[in-house]
């Protein structure tokens, strides 16, 4: 079996200010996997706890669903959505720490749609993803932007993987 | 005939002189260049040959191209703190307290060797347009701490709900030994726990199959790390993240799940089965990383 050193850093962006939404473009198709490491706090605007919303090659059409479940410390929570315009992959909180980690497995494959999981820790809860793109096509540029027209606070950091498999 | 005595003749004496005046103000002459080689992901090392003739060289300094990082000492020099993956080549000088020499002219190229890392690829299995029932890999390294199975997959058993794969250990198709996994997951309106002694095939939970019922194109995505895989005392732990969701034709799914297999033998083997013994359809693929300790 060939062996191979992989999960090699592409880019990795920590905001100097605070920013509405920060995008990864040109990836490089020579990987097998993308793995996307978010984490920081939102930019101070009156106590909120958002969604931290991907969209894929500026995709902005209904082509997404995702279904999901968080617990909160005191109980759990499912439910889903079809049709959306985006996907979730984060969260951004003013007042406490958010970070996540998102695989999207296959993702210069054009024969497959994209499904890309996600775990994410927010101050207020703890919660699984998972989002399909309903596109064949291979994920080249990843724009994040918090939910309700939030901001990131500077020093949010941002780091793309790329997953060579043999 | 009267011959003469070297500390006898002025223009000897001064000659002589000159020649020692101008040779201690002199540089050291140009060295040939000899081969470059690669070394590991970061360094090279270059040979040269020191002139004969001219001053005397106090050291060497070789120079790449890219860069322009230095090494110096005697032949062959090491040439540290290039970057993985690049070619170089790579110029030798000669120096003393006078001064340098010119460069030499350029080595042959060599390439660095790709970056070692803690995270190796080691195979991957992609399903070809006929299906198929299992993925093997087999001849697992031994030389890594724990290992990471990561992709995405479909089978083409017709039902309403979501089908799992399995992991078999080492060709240990006896159901008992895979006595247990742990669930939490949802549906997109209950989150669940849940957890089963036995499965329908043989195996710990690794991997979600997306029934072919559910959107066309749609596959399941898993990420499960199976742990400490060579420890010979204690059994082995896996864990899964995995899930699936088509748009809302019925399926959404997300699952975190631990399993377990009753054995102490190192792992050397993985071979992945629809826990209904379906098929993988075309373009499910996996692939297998191992992780240093």
């Amino acid at each position: 079996m060939a062996a191979g050193a992989t999960y090699t850093p592409i880019a990795t962006t920590t905001l100097g200010s605070s920013a509405s939404s920060i995008t990864f473009s040109s990836i490089p198709q020579t990987y097998t996997d993308l793995v996307l490491i978010t984490e920081g706090i939102g930019a101070s605007g009156g106590s909120y706890d958002v969604d931290m919303i991907v969209r894929l090659n500026s995709d902005t059409g209904s082509n997404y669903s995702f279904t999901y479940f968080y617990g909160n410390g005191s109980s759990t929570v499912s439910s889903r959505s079809s049709n959306s315009t985006n996907a979730i992959v984060g969260g951004v909180n003013d007042s406490g720490r958010s970070m996540s980690i998102c695989h999207f497995n296959n993702y210069s494959n054009t024969n497959t749609y994209k499904t890309f999981i996600a775990r994410i820790n927010r101050p207020t809860i703890v919660a699984a993803f998972v989002n399909l793109w309903r596109s064949t096509s291979a994920i080249s540029t990843i724009y994040l932007y918090p939910d309700s027209s939030k901001s990131f606070a500077a020093g949010f950091t941002f780091t793309l993987y790329g997953i060579a498999a043999a | 005939m009267a011959v003469k005595r070297f500390s006898d003749d002025s223009s000897i004496k001064n000659t002589y002189r000159l020649s020692r005046g101008a040779a201690s103000a002199a540089i050291p002459n140009t060295p040939t260049i000899g081969v470059a080689t690669t070394v590991n992901d970061s360094s090279a090392t270059v040979a040269y040959t020191a002139a004969i003739l001219g001053a005397t060289a106090s050291s060497f300094t070789a120079t790449s191209t890219p860069g322009s990082l230095t090494g110096t000492g005697s032949s062959p020099i090491t040439v540290s703190g290039l970057t993985a993956s690049t070619s170089y080549t790579f110029t030798v000088r000669a120096t003393n307290s006078n001064g340098s020499s010119s460069e030499s002219s350029a080595s042959n190229s060599i390439t660095t060797l790709a970056p070692s890392g803690s995270f190796e690829s080691i195979a991957t299995v992609t399903v070809g347009s006929g299906g198929s029932s299992t993925i093997t890999f087999s001849s697992i390294p031994s030389t890594y701490k724990h290992l990471q199975v990561r992709g995405i997959s479909r089978s083409n058993r017709s039902a309403s709900f979501a089908n799992v794969a399995n992991f078999q250990f080492n060709s240990d198709t006896t159901k008992a030994n895979y006595w247990s996994y742990h669930a939490l997951g949802a549906d997109g309106s209950t989150v669940s726990a849940f957890s089963a002694a036995e499965q329908n095939t043989a195996g710990v939970w690794g991997a979600l199959s997306l029934s072919n019922n559910g959107l066309a194109n749609t596959f399941a995505v898993f990420v499960t790390d199976i742990l400490d895989y060579q420890n010979t005392n204690k059994y082995k732990v896996t864990r899964c993240l995995q899930g699936l969701d088509d748009n809302g034709g019925g399926w959404g799914d997300i699952k975190i799940v631990s399993g377990l297999w009753k054995s102490t033998s190192a792992i050397s083997s993985i071979t992945i089965v629809d826990n209904t013994t379906n098929n993988f359809m075309q373009y499910s693929s996996f692939a297998l990383y191992g992780i240093k300790g």
